[in-house]
């Protein structure tokens, strides 16, 4: 992973493993609709609003960044989106899952039902829209599916697989179903549990939470 | 609202000619040429001649071009049977090229008005040096025997018409450099027409085998006789070329972008949550962004109408966001 050169302004962009996946699927899902910003690399620690030449040097030690090249892994990228809210909102929406960390044992099942705090006025809200989960090797649950948004997009989203390597799987609903995988020989001869994360996203206020989930082997 | 709907003319597919380098090298002129023993022996070589940029058994050796020669009597090869006459690589070589270019099995190659030709060498470029086709007026072949040379080219510098055959777009193969004569004239030979039939969308020179016998090889082209035997004219073409050191030609690529143009409104997307920018219950961590918010945008993710993210774009810096900001970012997405 390189460097991009930041002498100039220009933009690097890449096809997603995920999307590469959809390409090579060919049935229509490879179709860009809209888009979301993220500030990933930004630590905003680094905004100095003490600095001694005014205002305009705030972010100084910020814009000067050289950033990374895109990763081609969709889940460790847009990371933290930008949100579109009302001026002099003071506090961001943040996700409440309900769950620290997941772990599983083998066929056992676990519904999750995230809420967002600071959202729209209130201080705990469903978000209409619902939420996406994705989950970064989809070999590791038997069952992963969300429920509660009935769009066509997301009960086709929702009906959707794939086989083979660990890809990510994302899915969308108000609460989101979990099964850990039955299948013994992901994890060899030797491994007694297998790790992944679980990343949820509110659609409507971009709040994101990443999780870690473990699938414990059970026999 | 963390995404936001492209509108119809946001996104827009373009197609772009880009020309570039056929051979292995990196150079736009192949000086030196080389062959497999190994393949020569085996049974394709009996039909073709693989060349290479640099000895065949070295690591980065790669098939740059292949030789064949054809025979609409299946002269100058070994009959597949000694009791069927007229049967025999060479035949089937001509028969494969003629069917692909002509797609008339009644038909004879016309090369410059002359069709009488029965022989014919085929030279075909390796499709991953090409990779979709090649560009006319680039192509120049030098061919030596002795004290002898021809260098060769296309006439599309010269042609006012482009001819199309089964096989696409045709342009006759004369003597001249950069898709033009030498001498102003039809750069054909003096009595055999053009030197050849130059198919850039399928990858393949064709050469009149009498026309370059008669100007290079002082007429020895193997047809019949002791010499007849397969691979013999695939050697003597790519003697020649060898001898002349000097083969150059540009291949051409349709490459489609779909160019994406990410326009934010002031008012959108002024917000952050990362998480070094807010505490564990969600508050600002300075202050001063409360009523002016200024967000860093760093990444543009392109979604699907499911939220799966298809691709993404990385800035070079960090671009200011903030309510008196707009931002338009075009995005270059090639297949």
């Amino acid at each position: 992973m390189g460097y991009l050169n930041n002498g100039v302004v220009t933009v690097d962009a890449i096809l997603t493993k995920k999307g590469r996946e959809l390409l090579a699927r060919g049935d229509g899902s490879f179709r860009i609709t809209q888009f979301a910003l993220a500030d990933d690399e930004i630590d905003y620690t680094l905004y100095n609003t003490t600095h001694p030449s005014g205002s305009a040097f705030f972010g100084e030690a910020i814009e000067n960044m050289p950033l990374l090249e895109a990763f081609a892994d969709e889940t460790q990228i847009m990371k933290y989106n930008l949100a579109t809210l009302p001026r002099g909102t003071a506090k961001l929406p943040i996700l409440e899952p309900g769950f620290a960390s997941i772990t599983l044992k083998q066929g056992a099942s676990l519904t999750i039902t995230p809420q967002t705090l600071n959202f729209l006025g209130a201080s705990q809200a469903f978000e209409s829209s619902g939420y996406t989960a994705t989950v970064a090797d989809v070999r590791l649950l038997s069952n992963f599916t969300g429920v509660g948004i009935n769009t066509a997009e997301a009960e086709r989203l929702n009906a959707s697989s794939t086989l083979g390597t660990n890809v990510s799987k994302t899915v969308v609903g108000t609460s989101i179903n979990l099964t850990g995988t039955t299948i013994n020989t992901l994890f060899g001869a030797t491994n007694t549990s297998l790790s992944s994360t679980l990343t949820l996203v509110g659609r409507d206020s971009g709040a994101r939470i990443t999780i870690p989930i473990t699938i414990t082997k059970t026999n | 609202m963390s995404f936001k709907q492209f509108d119809t003319e946001d996104i827009v597919v373009s197609a772009d000619s880009i020309s570039s380098i056929v051979w292995s090298t990196g150079n736009y002129q192949l000086t030196t040429f080389f062959t497999s023993s190994t393949q020569d022996s085996s049974t394709s070589g009996d039909y073709y001649l693989d060349v290479f940029q640099t000895g065949s058994t070295l690591t980065n050796a790669a098939v740059q071009f292949s030789i064949a020669y054809g025979n609409k009597d299946g002269l100058g090869s070994t009959p597949f049977n000694s009791n069927v006459a007229g049967k025999s690589p060479s035949a089937t070589v001509f028969g494969q090229y003629r069917s692909l270019v002509l797609g008339d099995e009644e038909s004879d190659f016309t090369f410059g008005g002359v069709t009488s030709a029965k022989g014919i060498y085929a030279i075909s470029l390796d499709r991953a040096r090409y990779k979709e086709k090649l560009l006319p007026g680039t192509f120049e072949l030098t061919i030596k025997s002795g004290s002898v040379e021809r260098t060769l080219t296309d006439n599309s510098g010269m042609s006012t018409v482009v001819t199309f055959t089964d096989a696409g777009r045709v342009y006759e193969v004369i003597s001249g450099s950069n898709g033009v004569s030498h001498d102003g004239g039809t750069g054909y030979s003096a009595n055999n027409g053009s030197y050849g039939k130059f198919l850039p969308d399928i990858g393949v020179i064709i050469l009149n085998a009498a026309a370059v016998n008669a100007e290079i090889g002082n007429n020895t082209l193997f047809e019949t006789g002791s010499s007849a035997t397969n691979g013999n004219n695939n050697a003597f073409l790519y003697e020649i070329i060898e001898l002349g050191q000097n083969f150059k030609i540009n291949a051409e690529e349709t490459v489609s972008s779909n160019y994406v143009f990410v326009r934010v409104r002031n008012s959108e997307f002024n917000y952050s949550n990362n998480p070094s920018n807010i505490s564990g219950s969600g508050e600002i961590r300075h202050s001063s962004m409360v009523n002016n918010p200024q967000a860093y945008i760093t990444t543009v993710g392109l979604y699907n109408d499911t939220n799966d993210l298809l691709g993404v774009a990385k800035l070079s810096k960090p671009l200011l966001k903030d309510f008196t900001k707009e931002a338009l970012i075009r995005i270059k997405l090639d297949y």
